[in-house]
């Protein structure tokens, strides 16, 4: 049997840490610090499919859409003649109203799904889910009938995700969201805040992949003039999702000599 | 009676007459006006009152009113999915065109001291 074309995400570097791309009709999340290039490698993915013959479509839950024809103007991705072409469509709404129109038969996106052909979605950001129930198990059961409709509709999804720390040895709370979400997905990609010799970097790194082989380096990335850019692995150092690396040497030095 | 209407046209007078009867259809408040440019620049905005209140930042019982009547003279769509109302801009081609012609036009400065002044007065 042949394997499935994947969705290509058009990220340098990225594509290639999948093995290929996202698995068609797959539930992707991307979690991250505010400001570490979630949206910006989330309008990558759409604008690559956009522009490859798999019409797109984002579901803000937060920022406006002209914000995004904005950003997306700085990176070179014209959003508004991509609409304008109906290979894109940037909808403003909220999770509740969302819910309602996937449940219903022949709703808005259902709708786009037939009349564009919209292959891709990207949500930003799921966490506005948390807002419409205290209880998790409600919240497991609300996040897991949205996955599944965006599945039904045949769609290759990116989920967004705030992660409510900037480097990552902070102390924090129970995470519900989180915990649901790293279960139901099919991927779960980290994008981090690192502090190497007093300047921050930026990680990403594949936690998992079902059906599918990954890198399993952490790798830096950069935001450039075109978007995002996967590079190198960090080498040398360790504890890199701690946010504060050491060099192997110096935690080689704390774990044995200086006991 | 006679005064005020003359002074009427002097203001509206050289208002595009498209562009007066979408003045006279849709815009009778600023709230209305508030709404149609958030609407231009959000097309694809699909939500419920209160959320669309918070948007704009506007107050949802203001906003309420403006936008069922919106809906009614068939500039917004209300669509009821079970017990969430919401609005949406008109899927028609010629009234989005329409609206982004009022929108563009609000761009000028003269265009807008009169279309206030129209909404001001009530129309004529």
């Amino acid at each position: 049997m042949q394997a499935e074309e994947r969705a290509v995400t058009g990220v340098p570097g990225f594509d290639a840490m999948l093995r290929g791309g996202f698995l068609p009709r797959s539930a992707n999340l991307l979690e991250g610090a505010p400001g570490c290039g979630k949206t910006t490698l989330g309008m990558q993915f759409i604008h690559y499919g956009a522009t490859h013959g798999e019409p797109g479509l984002i579901l803000t839950f937060e920022q406006f859409p002209e914000q995004y024809y904005r950003d997306a103007a700085g990176f070179g991705w014209d959003f508004r003649e991509l609409e304008r072409r109906r290979l894109l469509q940037v909808i403003m709404s909220s999770p509740e109203v969302t819910k309602a129109d996937l449940e219903r038969f022949n709703g808005r996106i259902a709708g786009l799904v037939s009349n564009m052909g919209v292959k891709r979605i990207l949500v930003d950001s799921i966490s506005q889910f948390e807002r419409m129930t205290d209880d998790p198990v409600e919240l497991r059961n609300l996040l897991h009938g949205f996955l599944n409709a965006l599945r039904r509709e045949g769609l290759t999804a990116l989920f967004t995700r705030e992660a409510y720390v900037l480097l990552g040895d902070e102390q924090r709370e129970e995470d519900e969201t989180e915990s649901s979400m790293s279960f139901l997905v099919d991927s779960y990609v980290m994008l981090r805040y690192v502090e190497i010799e007093s300047a921050i970097h930026r990680a990403i790194i594949v936690l998992k992949m079902r059906g599918s082989a990954h890198d399993t380096h952490i790798r830096q990335f950069e935001i450039g003039p075109h978007g995002l850019v996967v590079q190198e692995p960090f080498r040398g150092r360790e504890g890199i999702l701690s946010g504060t690396p050491q060099y192997m040497a110096e935690s080689f030095i704390k774990a044995f000599v200086r006991r | 009676m006679e005064r005020e209407n003359l002074a009427n046209r002097a203001y509206t007078g050289d208002i595009d007459p498209e562009l007066l009867d979408f003045l006279n259809q849709y815009v009778d408040s600023f709230i209305k006006w508030d709404l149609m440019r958030f609407f231009f620049n959000n097309p694809h905005t699909i939500d419920t009152v209160d959320n669309i209140a918070r948007y704009a930042g506007r107050n949802p019982e203001t906003v309420e009113q403006e936008l069922a009547e919106l809906a009614m003279r068939g500039l917004l769509e209300e669509t009821h999915m079970g017990t969430l109302v919401v609005y949406a801009l008109a899927a028609d081609p010629e009234i989005r065109d329409q609206l982004a012609r009022f929108i563009q036009a609000s761009e000028d400065r003269q265009f807008r001291i009169r279309a206030i002044y129209h909404v001001i007065k009530g129309g004529y």
